[in-house]
């Protein structure tokens, strides 16, 4: 066996209160992808702090290359070969790929100046090392967020790169573009880089990791082949009991009466150009799809923050139509928007405020605000969802993503009893809190809310929708219901539209 | 002592305008040692007569702060309406009750109209706020150069005169602040100010009328703006088209002492209302220590740069 690139030993970090880091063991051996696993809180950036030299542990000892080190600074582990390729990209983005990449090592010529050309050849030399096709002239934020993506990566074979840990890189992109990353990826533990791959989503740990390490509560609960491993063993890992069943049970038959929302023909924007969907009371559709395909687009006219430009939107046979979101409130439609972009949470506002803000009405007293009524409904609602929050006058900022999600749910679904649009329900949330969140969703339906989910996570999509309709280029490429629903007959509909990735790589750029 | 160093490490349950408030203590310490006529109930009553311009031009920039805007026409404009009030006041001394809520109609149309045209537009109010400023101020200067028309007595007791030995400014000032502050508290409109401020995006998610809410909040900057123009009015006795002009800048620095944070949504009229306190208190110990009035503007921008500094402390240490 070949000597390890890092070896931690015993790593513990103490902070007044709390142990983010208990005796930790983690080792990445060369031309490995060793995945590190946990829920949201285990100590997995701590950890990677440690390891990148932002953080000194106050215990046990750090062998990199087979020389125990004590890292001064981030600069200093970089420089030795660690590189840290954090979610939120390190790019400048007024810059030309060439200048991101050599922005620590700019070629002098003459004079002591830059020289543009040298520049350009080494740039290329390393796009080319890590095997793609990138224009080293172009800007960086011309381009695609996945080749963005390798612009980062690139920038850390600049030097002698030896461990590459990435952290959750494909919450930002999806499908094809999580391929490509992922052919990179072995790419360079061919070369006998050591990669550290930290994410949420089980299937790519699978298909990508070798080895796995579980982190709960800042301790390793084990280190095994991926191999060895199923999903609920996994699962059950992470969250410290068993879980059976990460999905509740679906509709036994399928719902019958009117539709409650009958979407026929409709254009909105650039994006949408042609789609019909119908949803009936207490069944969840599932909206599948490229990031791009127009999903987010459909939910936002509905919900009237989007244009209507053509075709027409029934609730209850009623008309909705270039209308404002109030009026979708008050018809009954409530909408959880993507919550990585803290769209529709006022974060720096207490949780109470955020329970009852698109109903003022229920807590006012003429024109006025009761705040013992709204502090009330906020805590009833608080305690339903089981939001941990120390107080309903928390701010909402201060919550998990977890949490902030289950605020969302308790704010909508107190008000909107006919239709409730998920954007990305689980997205940044915690295997533990999803599995709650599924089951929200599932009670929500049965008590008979039409519910339509938008998800780029396959599985979920798989594991939770009674009928799936599926998404490319602006219009309805097909649906699949019941037994039929699977990964495979999903993405069949995903990519038949031709020109996907062009349109997809636009919607990126 | 501990109370003070608590409020500085930022203790949660301390709100942000208590930094202000030590401030204020520290003042209220030191004007004790330079005068004993500085904590009387006459210097007292004699500063809330002051501070009436001063805080209701605050006021009214708070309304635009806390939405995440500004507003630069204040000045041209409670020039503008100090014009209007003395002209139309030399040509009809009897027609008080018409002259006021005129000009207090045209003072929140001003700002109606800045708040429309940031909406249509999608301009930035800073610019618009700007522009109207300028526009405001050459309307006038056509009308009027100098300094001119009057106003009867007793539209004068408006700013000399008192009630049961208050004067009537302060009684005013107290009472607009505290109307203000309920409203924005308690009201529906005026929490939907501080959505908008705080994230525009999740405001029209909740089902917030953002433009109809933006104009609004211009539409009070103005009506403050008006108010105080009549206050200045009844002061000074004669329109001014330039009297203004340092009202602009002025009005910020009390709201941004106060806590109320640039971005938006987050502040409220209390933390303006002691920096309009901790101001006027300042130049007025500064004047009993016979310190120049060029160093009380000096001694004023420290103290913003200061107060900002230790709000973002404590933002930090939570």
């Amino acid at each position: 066996m070949s000597l390890p690139v890092l070896e931690l030993q015993k790593i513990e970090k103490v902070y007044p209160g709390v142990k983010p880091l208990d005796q930790v063991d983690f080792q990445v051996l060369p031309g490995e992808v060793h995945a590190l696993l946990g829920e949201n809180g285990a100590g997995k950036s701590t950890l990677t702090k440690v390891i990148g030299g932002s953080t000194r542990p106050n215990g046990g000892s750090i062998t990199y290359l087979g020389e125990t080190v004590t890292w001064r600074s981030p600069r200093q582990a970089r420089d030795a070969g660690i590189h840290i390729i954090h979610q939120e990209l390190a790019l400048f983005p007024e810059l030309t790929v060439a200048e991101n990449i050599l922005i620590d090592h700019q070629p002098r010529g003459a004079l002591g100046l830059i020289s543009q050309r040298t520049r350009m050849r080494r740039a290329r030399e390393v796009l080319d090392m890590l095997g793609v096709d990138i224009d080293p002239a172009a800007r960086v934020d011309d381009l695609p967020l996945a080749d963005q993506q390798m612009v980062e990566i690139a920038k850390a074979l600049v030097g002698d790169l030896r461990l590459l840990i990435l952290d959750e890189p494909t919450a930002v992109i999806s499908g094809r573009e999580v391929d490509l990353l992922f052919d990179r990826m072995r790419h360079l533990r061919a070369q006998g880089i050591g990669i550290v791959y930290i994410s949420h989503r089980l299937e790519e740990i699978f298909e990508i990791a070798d080895r796995v390490t579980v982190l709960k509560d800042g301790q390793v609960v084990g280190t095994r082949p991926v191999a060895e491993l199923s999903r609920d063993q996994m699962i059950s890992m992470m969250v410290g009991r068993e879980i059976t069943g990460i999905y509740p049970p679906k509709a036994a038959r399928p719902p019958v009466g009117d539709p409650v929302l009958r979407i026929r023909g409709l254009a909105s924007g650039q994006r949408v150009r042609d789609v019909s969907i119908e949803l009936r009371a207490g069944e969840i559709v599932g909206m599948a799809g490229m990031v791009g395909s127009g999903r987010t687009e459909v939910a936002d006219a509905v919900f009237g923050v989007g244009p209507v430009d053509g075709g027409e939107i029934l609730l209850d046979g009623q008309p909705l139509g270039n209308h404002s979101p109030a009026e979708s409130i008050a018809r009954g439609i409530g909408y959880l928007t993507e919550n990585r972009k803290g769209q529709g949470l006022f974060l720096s506002m207490p949780v109470s405020l955020n329970v009852v803000a698109p109903a003022l009405k229920d807590v006012s007293a003429g024109p006025m605000i009761d705040a013992a009524r709204e502090r009330d409904i906020a805590k009833e609602q608080v305690a339903a969802f089981s939001v941990a929050t120390p107080s309903v006058k928390t701010p909402v900022g201060a919550l998990s993503g977890g949490n902030q999600q289950k605020v969302l749910f308790s704010r909508w679904t107190r008000i909107s009893d006919r239709l409730l649009i998920l954007d990305e329900p689980t997205r940044g949330v915690d295997v533990g809190a999803k599995v709650e969140i599924y089951r929200i969703i599932r009670e929500l339906a049965d008590k008979g809310l039409a519910i339509l989910m938008i998800s780029s996570e396959l599985p979920e999509v798989v594991g939770l929708s009674d009928r799936v309709v599926v998404m490319a280029n602006g219009v309805v490429t097909g649906e699949v219901t019941g037994d039929d629903i699977n990964e495979d007959s999903i993405m069949k509909y995903a990519v038949a539209s031709h020109g996907v990735t062009t349109a997809t790589r636009e919607v990126l750029s | 002592m501990s109370a003070l160093i608590a409020i500085f490490r930022g203790n949660r349950l301390l709100p942000s305008y208590l930094i202000v408030l030590a401030l204020l203590i520290i003042i209220l310490v030191a004007g004790a040692q330079v005068s004993d006529r500085f904590l009387t109930f006459r210097n007292f009553s004699s500063l809330f007569q002051q501070m009436i311009v001063l805080g209701l031009v605050s006021l009214g920039q708070t309304f635009a702060i806390l939405l995440g805007g500004i507003d630069l026409s204040i000045g041209a404009l409670v020039g503008a309406v100090t014009v209007f009030l003395a002209s139309f006041l030399e040509w009809q001394p009897h027609l008080m009750w018409v002259a006021v809520p005129a000009a207090l109609l045209l003072g929140a149309l001003v700002g109606a109209i800045n708040g429309l045209l940031s909406v249509t537009l999608r301009v930035h109010p800073l610019i618009v706020t700007l522009g109207m400023s300028s526009v405001i101020f050459g309307l006038t200067l056509m009308y009027r150069k100098i300094p001119g028309g009057s106003v009867p007595i007793v539209f004068e007791e408006l700013a000399y005169g008192s009630f049961w030995g208050v004067p009537i400014p302060a009684l005013a000032l107290v009472f607009f602040f505290a109307v203000a502050g309920l409203w924005l508290q308690r009201s529906r409109s005026g929490r939907m100010i501080y959505f908008v401020g705080g994230d525009e995006e999740a405001a029209r998610l909740n089902g917030v009328p953002v433009n109809r809410v933006k104009v609004l909040a211009f539409a009070l900057a103005g009506l403050c703006s008006a108010l105080a123009a009549v206050f200045l009015t009844a002061k000074t006795g004669v329109g001014d088209p330039r009297i203004g002009t340092a009202l602009t800048l002025q009005s910020i620095t009390p709201v941004i002492v106060g806590g109320t944070i640039l971005a938006g949504g987050r502040g409220g009229v209390l933390g303006t209302f002691l920096g309009v306190l901790l101001v006027t208190m300042l130049n007025n110990l500064l004047n009993f220590a016979g310190v120049s009035s060029y160093w009380q503007w000096v001694v004023q921008g420290g103290i913003i740069i200061i107060a900002v500094g230790l709000h973002r402390s404590r933002g930090k240490a939570q």
